[in-house]
């Protein structure tokens, strides 16, 4: 007789199912984009500055970004890793940017998509969008891809102040209208290339879309507030990408709303995302998507995810005024993402913490008993903070830390085995630092 | 200090921090900062030294890493770790900049740390359109303002004029001391050279043109400059902050003649075009002329033409050091130089000057294995 297949331990949102053929229609328009010689732009993930404009002039995104966790996720980015590198980039770089270089390496190769590419590949791009936010790979990973396609790369301004700036509200006076005028400027590019022009109306109803989208999904992720969290970071992981690559899209914004159902009921219901929810755990910062099923091994611990990956997060209702121009708006909802915690760690009475203050305000919000944090081979972006993050938890607020060494795309540096023997002696320490916690009058 | 010329830049050299403790002792302000980006003439125009701040190949990192990864650039760790053992306390504030990622991060990461009187942080977009000169001379603008803030004074517009002018005449000494390499065998070594930038980095711009003076003077009448020997190369890369690597090339069959590097070339080579405001030619020298993979330059119609973009100045050194052999190197970690390394291997081949590509770690036990593969590329283009 057939063993009964084993229940996992974390019970994934019934509505997160809906995303599933989001994301898969994203990928089919690509793929019908280039086969029937439609534009189709290469992207970053660029905090909705500059999608929403392209997708309003008829161009289709394709996110090489995602398409890289798709391919760890299938085992596949290991072999285009191995081309990149023979074509001469360091093995440090970026393990997204890697597979792109591969896949596009074997693309020209082959003169077609790659035999064996995952969700049809990525279609040939008409242009690449790049991005100035948060990372430099963000920009020299397209620029690199020249020798590859001969097709015109555009980078959008992402102004990084400092966390320290005492004069925020002059910095972002000048950042807003900068990343304003610049988007004029794409537009300028976009209807140059396309020989058409930008629809402001389609633009409008797109952003109002968009902002709603924003709105919902921040909602939802402030129910995780709740005790015992109902939604895990597997669940977040999996349903941020339409918020970042198709919420200008009316679905995402029915799939949101479900999903928020969902979660709400789960809340007024007392049902948490694991059975027995013993500890409140922050990841970050990227997870390893290519072993997921490890989170199952810590939920049957009893370690519950509440929140997670700061950098893909959803900012709260916008605080700050500006101009009411469709290309301030987005500029505004961009930077706003930027640099929201410091504005509501001021609000709240937070002590200035620099580039810790999101870890800081979550973890008093949410409750949090430990930090789990995933140190990145190919990552300097999502890695440089992670021991300071857990450095100001212990300090400020006794919330230990733990980390585990591997990678968003390499899969032989990631070590389940070690981390799991770690954990008891983990949850010791947050026993213990829950008492010291108490024992300073704080709440949890 | 009693030593004058190629004497008095390896005494700094060999002890940068003794000559900006003795500086601070003779009641100069200090001012740290990093990278090539802060526009040093506001720092010299309010009566400050600006001191760059580099880390140390040879010595160990032990604090940094309870604040930082090490997949992190070494380098930057190899700076925190030395503030955080209070070998920056001669810094009375420090100006960091938006340049790449890590040294953002680290800015923040090493005022945390350290804890400056004065902090400033500027924020250097990463493409240089027409309204990325605006919002460049924008965060000139809030520097000047902290910076009067801080010291309690007004910048004088006429004086900046005369700082600039002072900042180009050490520009045109620099220019006129790397032309003397021109020559084969060239009269100063690459080492020599590093040594004398590392230490103009290190005093103030009046010390540093006196400096220069006397070297120029010294190394025209030497009749002990470098050997002539089999290869002229041209090192490009991330800063270098010791001169071991260009030793070690050095002591093969080959001279350095030029470089591409931020504590070289990339520092001093541009002057600043004097316009009615100061702040925009500013701008525009920081942003546009200083040359550095952390800008992302305009596309073109062909990925040929962006080489020429990117890399075309690279081609003139050559040419006009009359280099037959080009080094690249980087520090292991250093992103928007690895991206860099495919696209101007390709360039140099193009135009047919051999290239060798050298990963480090920023420290001196690792060099050995390089020194196999430089031998090895000197023979091969010999």
């Amino acid at each position: 007789m057939a063993e009964e297949k084993k229940k996992r331990a974390i019970t994934r949102l019934e509505s997160s199912a809906l995303v599933r053929p989001l994301v898969n229609k994203m990928y089919m328009e690509g793929t019908l984009a280039g086969m029937e010689e439609r534009p189709v732009a290469w992207s970053m993930v660029n905090w909705w500055e500059g999608d929403i404009i392209m997708r309003a002039m008829g161009v289709t995104p394709v996110y090489p970004e995602n398409y890289g966790t798709v391919c760890a996720a299938l085992g596949i980015a290991q072999k285009y890793m191995g081309v990149s590198v023979a074509e001469g980039f360091p093995t440090h770089l970026c393990g997204y940017a890697q597979n792109t270089i591969g896949y596009t390496t074997e693309m020209k190769r082959e003169g077609k998509v790659p035999e064996g590419a995952p969700m049809g590949g990525m279609a040939q791009p008409t242009f690449m969008l790049s991005s100035e936010g948060y990372c430099d790979a963000r920009f020299k990973w397209f620029q690199s891809l020249r020798q590859f396609w001969n097709v015109p790369v555009w980078t959008l301004p992402f102004p990084h102040p400092a966390y320290t700036d005492t004069s925020l509200q002059d910095v972002h006076k000048v950042n807003v209208e900068y990343m304003a005028v610049e988007l004029q400027g794409f537009i300028a590019f976009l209807e140059n290339l396309l020989k058409k022009k930008l629809d402001r109306d389609k633009l409008e109803t797109m952003l109002d879309n968009q902002e709603k989208v924003l709105k919902v999904w921040w909602e939802i992720n402030e129910l995780r507030k709740a005790k015992p969290c109902p939604m895990h970071a597997r669940d977040f992981w999996t349903m941020m990408v339409p918020c970042y690559y198709l919420a200008y899209d009316p679905e995402t914004l029915t799939v949101y709303q479900q999903v928020y159902n969902e979660v709400k009921a789960r809340v007024d219901n007392g049902i948490g995302a694991i059975p027995d929810e013993k500890y409140r755990l922050i990841f970050a910062e990227l997870p390893p998507w290519h072993s997921l099923g490890f989170f199952d091994k810590l939920a049957e611990r009893g370690w519950n995810f509440a929140t997670e990956s700061i950098g893909y997060h959803p900012p709260p209702p916008m605080e700050l005024n500006g101009g009411s121009d469709l290309l301030y708006r987005i500029a505004r909802w961009t930077y706003w993402q930027y640099i929201n915690t410091r504005y509501r760690a001021a609000k709240m009475g937070y002590p200035a913490v620099g580039a810790a203050q999101p870890f800081y305000n979550w973890a008093v919000e949410y409750k949090i008993d430990g930090i789990l944090t995933h140190p990145l081979v190919t990552c300097r972006t999502a890695t440089f903070w992670l021991t300071h993050w857990m450095n100001v938890l212990r300090d400020k607020l006794d919330i230990p830390g733990m980390s585990i060494q591997g990678d968003i795309v390499d899969l032989t540096v990631f070590d389940a085995a070690t981390a799991l023997n770690q954990a008891p002696a983990f949850e010791e320490s947050m026993d213990h630092f829950r008492k010291v916690r108490k024992s300073k009058g704080l709440d949890w | 200090m009693s030593s004058k010329g190629l004497a008095k830049a390896e005494d700094i050299y060999a002890n940068r921090a003794g000559r900006v403790r003795e500086l601070k002792a003779e009641g100069k302000k200090i001012m740290g900062y990093v990278c090539a980006y802060p526009p040093l003439e506001m720092v010299t125009a309010m009566d400050y030294a600006p001191i760059r701040v580099i880390g140390s190949m040879d010595q160990p990192i032990t604090k940094a890493d309870t604040q930082v990864a090490s997949i992190i650039c070494p380098m930057l760790r190899s700076m925190l770790d030395l503030g955080m053992k209070g070998k920056a306390d001669f810094f009375e504030g420090f100006i960091g900049a938006h340049t790449c990622d890590c040294t953002e991060k680290f800015c923040h990461l090493y005022q945390y740390n350290v804890q400056f009187p004065y902090y400033h942080f500027l924020d250097v977009p990463h493409i240089a359109h027409k309204a990325s000169f605006g919002f460049m001379k924008a965060g000139f603008q809030l520097f000047q303002k902290t910076l009067e803030a801080h010291t309690g004074r007004k910048l004088d517009p006429d004086r900046l004029k005369e700082e600039v002018k002072k900042h180009n005449a050490q520009r045109a000494l620099v220019r006129e001391l790397y032309a003397l390499r021109k020559q084969d065998p060239p009269l100063l070594s690459g080492s020599e050279n590093l040594q004398i930038m590392l230490s103009l980095l290190s005093i103030p711009i009046e010390e540093g043109s006196g400096m220069l003076k006397d070297i120029i003077a010294e190394v025209k009448a030497r009749k002990d400059g470098p050997k002539k020997k089999a290869a002229r190369l041209l090192l490009w890369g991330s800063p270098l902050t010791e001169t071991s690597i260009i030793d070690m090339i050095e002591s093969l069959n080959a001279n350095v003649v030029m470089d591409d590097i931020c504590t070289g070339t990339r520092h001093f080579w541009h002057d600043v075009e004097m316009t009615s405001d100061p702040l925009d030619g500013l701008a525009k020298r920081y942003l546009d002329d200083l040359k550095c993979p952390r800008t992302f330059r305009e596309t073109t119609s062909s990925f040929e033409e962006d080489q020429e973009v990117r890399f075309g100045y690279i081609k003139d050194y050559a040419k006009e050091w009359n280099v037959n052999g080009v080094i690249l190197q980087s520090m292991k970690y250093c992103d928007t130089h690895g991206y860099e390394v495919p696209a101007i291997k390709a360039y140099f081949d193009r135009l047919g000057i051999p290239s060798l590509y050298l990963e480090h770690e920023y420290t001196m036990v690792a060099l050995a294995p390089l020194k196999t593969r430089v031998e090895a590329f000197i023979e091969m283009i010999s």
